[in-house]
């Protein structure tokens, strides 16, 4: 399963993109890139690590996951995640 | 290492070019703070852009230890205060402008607004300037000693003028 | 007086004659100022059915009460005049320095009236306010024509100018000011030029104040601190630029690639992000006045056929000479957008017009002797080429000038041309982001995204996330963007503060400044009262009904999370219609108009 990064998630990365075996839904996903990469803590997840952090974007396919079952979406090897911090511009 | 004050430890304004963009919202504060109107010459601070060079500086009053405008003064309306910033004594300054033609570095103004010279006061210990500027380019801190911040100008300089800058 | 300067400059182009006159306060009260105030005047003052190249055509600049004040962002004025792209009510607004200065100078605007004979340009100096010989700056680009101007008047005084285009009569041509700052959109540029005005020179030393000196700074840093502390305005503008979003726009499968005629996922968009910028090309952020969101790009492309130094791109050029031509090579897409700036032309409509010859070259409607080339998408030196040769006013450059519409219906495809009342659309499917192909039908400027901004709701979720494939809910989103957005637009600020702050700050900043007591909801009011005013004016004038491209309602998305999809502009119009108080035809009732005061 493809999974790509943007923004100023690529310092934390240092990457565009990894491919690793799917983790069983978003939530596991997010923790599995928080133990891998420790800045991630703060953004990713929220304090509790239980939701997506409050200025993060996570697509799967293409669709928010808010519009899907939020980190619970189950992923399979098919999918293209996207993360994101926050970005906006015109 | 200069600090503002013979022999004590006290707050600098502290610059940082390369973090400024240019936005000049310290002139705003600045003129603002002292007069309550929003006028760039009414500021203490000034903003030089160098367009080729993509650079942009703040540039205010230093607060020389050994002040040419303090000593110029005719009449004795230029001291240091416990901040140690360069102030100007209204009542007493005569508006002859020596100061402005004693400092080496253009850091006294005049304004035909409110016919008075003036500089920099560092705001009573809480300029705000610095308290406004929204990246970091200029800081009130006690100076420090820093290499690296003298290396990655110097590196720039060399981006910007070439190999044998 | 708070925020205001009180006067406005009236310039008759005609006769010379310059008049300082007092500004019309009700006016300014009931529009709030810069956008609203400014179509305000020209509508009271101007006749719909204008020829806008001709001289009963108006050109009015107009800052708000909060440029050249230190509230958050406020460097913005507006040049509004019946625009030649789209016959509407053209407005376009700008950053830089040049607003505040204006005001610095004891001018809250200036309108100018007629034709010039002969070139001129505006000089400001204070109270000496003189129209002079520009014989020397005509057919001087937007550079030289600065740096000439900084010359003679002095290094302190900021330039409003057009380039060549504008004097040409380029359809798309903008006003320019500080070099790379831009009213860009609709052909404002070449309304100054078929005036013979090439540029307005000011210095101000004069001061602006407020009403209530300290609610204001206590409202001024509370915004600026709600600014810093958000992750958009605070940091990842100044960090990425808007090109940052040319990844997350794709990965929603909303980039129209190749005049929209290949769907909307480009597997080269990453090359031309604002990821890729900040790794090549990237020498630095800027910010406009009194700004601490700092967006702007430095960039110098240091070697090869593309070096060049200047500002930008930003998101919408990113596309225009990228995806949408089928580009990705940034250098080239830099180099075009540098020569928007010192040519002075809108790169969205000038893509947007290149991509549209590239796909009727491509179907054999277009003769290649016409071009003198063969033109497909993908060639990063035909764009460069191109923009260059409209700048110039030569060979295909001229027919491309005229904009997509024009140029698609000369060769028989109108309906290829992807614009609406024939301005083009910008970087956002509207099939994959309904709210947006919404905004773009009912725009008053024609294809305009930043007016109704509803990318930020839909895929940003900012400031609450909505489903970009679902049409429910937005049209009353629309309405509450287009009219806060026509709020911002008119208060001197830059819209990029809504990212971090909302009504209630950017009332708060207004009411202390002004001096006025009004709620949050009336002042909103008054956003909505310029959006019904510039509706009016476009229904007199004449101007085409609301609806988007056949493409976009009919032709499916081939792939990407919005594969199937079409823009369901007819699920939204009507209900859109009616939360705006207008009839099923879109014209704003007697009682709406009434209510309004307009």
């Amino acid at each position: 399963m493809t999974v790509k990064f943007f923004a100023t998630y690529r310092e934390i990365t240092k990457c565009a993109q990894m491919n690793i075996a799917p983790p069983k839904d978003v939530l596991a996903l997010l923790i599995e890139l928080c133990e891998k990469f420790p800045a991630f803590y703060e953004k990713l997840l929220t304090q509790d690590r239980q939701a997506l952090g409050p200025d993060a974007i996570v697509l799967v396919n293409g669709r928010h996951i808010v519009h899907l079952n939020g980190v619970a979406t189950t992923l399979s090897e098919q999918n293209v995640v996207a993360v994101f911090p926050l970005v906006a511009g015109g | 290492m200069f600090f503002a004050g013979k022999g004590t430890m006290s707050k600098q304004l502290i610059i940082k070019p390369e973090k400024c963009v240019g936005c000049r919202t310290c002139e705003l504060v600045c003129s603002f703070g002292h007069t309550e109107q929003f006028n760039p010459c009414l500021s203490a601070v000034t903003v030089m852009d160098y367009e080729q060079a993509a650079v942009s500086i703040p540039i205010m009053c230093l607060q020389c230890d050994e002040a040419p405008c303090l000593k110029v003064c005719p009449v004795g309306a230029i001291s240091r205060n416990e901040n140690g910033a360069v102030v100007m004594n209204a009542q007493k300054c005569i508006v002859c402008k020596m100061c402005q033609n004693a400092c080496p570095l253009g850091n006294i103004s005049y304004s035909p607004i409110t016919r008075k010279v003036f500089k920099c006061d560092l705001c009573d210990g809480d300029p705000k300037c610095a308290k406004f500027c929204p990246w970091g380019a200029i800081e009130y801190v006690e100076p420090q000693e820093d290499l690296d911040r003298k290396k990655a100008v110097a590196e720039s300089f060399k981006e910007v003028f070439g190999e044998g800058a | 007086m708070g925020g205001w300067i009180g006067k406005l400059l009236r310039v008759n182009l005609a006769t010379g004659e310059i008049k300082k006159e007092p500004l019309n306060m009700k006016a300014a009260n009931d529009y709030v100022g810069a956008r609203g105030l400014g179509t305000k005047y020209f509508c009271d003052e101007v006749d719909p059915n204008v020829d806008p190249l001709g001289p009963d055509n108006k050109l009015i600049f107009m800052t708000g009460p909060l440029t050249a004040t230190a509230a958050s962002c406020s460097g913005r004025y507006e040049v509004v005049a019946k625009a030649p792209l789209t016959g509407t009510i053209g407005a376009a607004n700008s950053g830089g320095h040049f607003g505040p200065e204006l005001k610095y100078a004891g001018y809250d605007g200036i309108i100018f009236e007629n034709q010039s004979e002969k070139p001129v340009y505006l000089f400001i100096h204070n109270d000496i306010v003189e129209l002079r010989d520009a014989e020397e700056l005509w057919g001087k680009t937007v550079y030289e024509t600065t740096d000439m101007l900084n010359e003679t008047c002095g290094a302190s005084f900021r330039v409003a100018c057009i380039g060549p285009t504008g004097e040409r009569g380029c359809l798309y041509s903008g006003v320019m000011n500080d070099k790379h700052r831009a009213a860009g959109r609709g052909g404002l540029g070449a309304v100054m030029g078929s005036k013979k005005l090439k540029a307005v020179v000011v210095r101000g030393t004069g001061s602006v104040t407020v009403v209530r000196p300290e609610p204001f700074m206590d409202a001024m840093a509370d915004a600026r601190a709600k600014l810093k502390a958000h992750p958009v305005s605070g940091a990842g503008l100044a960090a990425l630029g808007t090109e940052v979003l040319v990844n997350v726009i794709n990965e929603s499968g909303a980039l129209p690639l190749r005049n929209w005629r290949d769907g909307a996922v480009f597997d080269k968009a990453d090359d031309t992000s604002g990821e890729r910028l900040a790794d090549t090309y990237l020498v630095k952020n800027k910010g406009c006045f009194g700004c601490s969101i700092a967006c702007g790009r430095v960039t110098r492309v240091p070697d090869g056929p593309f070096a060049s130094f200047g500002e930008g791109p930003e998101y919408e050029a990113g596309w225009s000479f990228g995806a949408d031509c089928g580009v990705n090579d940034l250098a080239a897409i830099c180099k075009a957008n540098f020569l928007c700036n010192e040519y002075g032309m809108d790169p969205i409509t000038l893509g947007a017009t290149i991509a549209c010859a590239m796909e009727l070259f491509e179907m054999g409607a277009i003769p290649e002797e016409d071009i003198g080339f063969p033109l497909r998408f993908g060639d990063a030196h035909a764009v460069v080429n191109l923009t260059e040769a409209v700048g110039k006013g030569e060979g295909f450059g001229e027919i491309l000038a005229l904009g997509s519409y024009r140029l698609a219906e000369k060769y028989g495809h109108p309906e290829l041309s992807m614009s609406v009342k024939k301005q083009e659309m910008p970087a956002y499917d509207g099939r994959a982001i309904q709210g947006m192909a919404l905004e773009y039908a009912t725009s008053n400027r024609g294809g305009c995204h930043v007016r109704g901004y509803l990318t930020s709701p839909e895929i940003l979720g900012v400031p609450l996330k909505t489903d970009p494939l679902e049409t429910e809910g937005k049209p009353a989103l629309l309405k509450l963007f287009q009219d806060l957005t026509a709020l911002v637009d008119s208060l001197g600020l830059c819209l990029f503060t809504t990212f971090g702050i909302g009504l209630p700050e950017l009332s708060a900043q207004y009411r202390e400044a002004i001096g006025s007591d009004e709620t949050d909801e009336e002042i909103l009011l008054k956003g909505e009262r310029c959006w019904n005013l510039e509706k009016r004016f476009n229904i007199a004038a004449g101007v085409e009904k609301d609806t988007l491209p056949p493409r976009l309602l009919r032709e499916k998305l081939p792939s990407g999370p919005a594969k199937g999809k079409v823009a369901e502009l007819y699920e939204m119009l009507e209900e859109y219609y009616t939360l705006r108080g207008w009839d099923k035809e879109g014209v704003p009732t007697a009682d709406k108009l009434e209510q309004l005061s307009i």
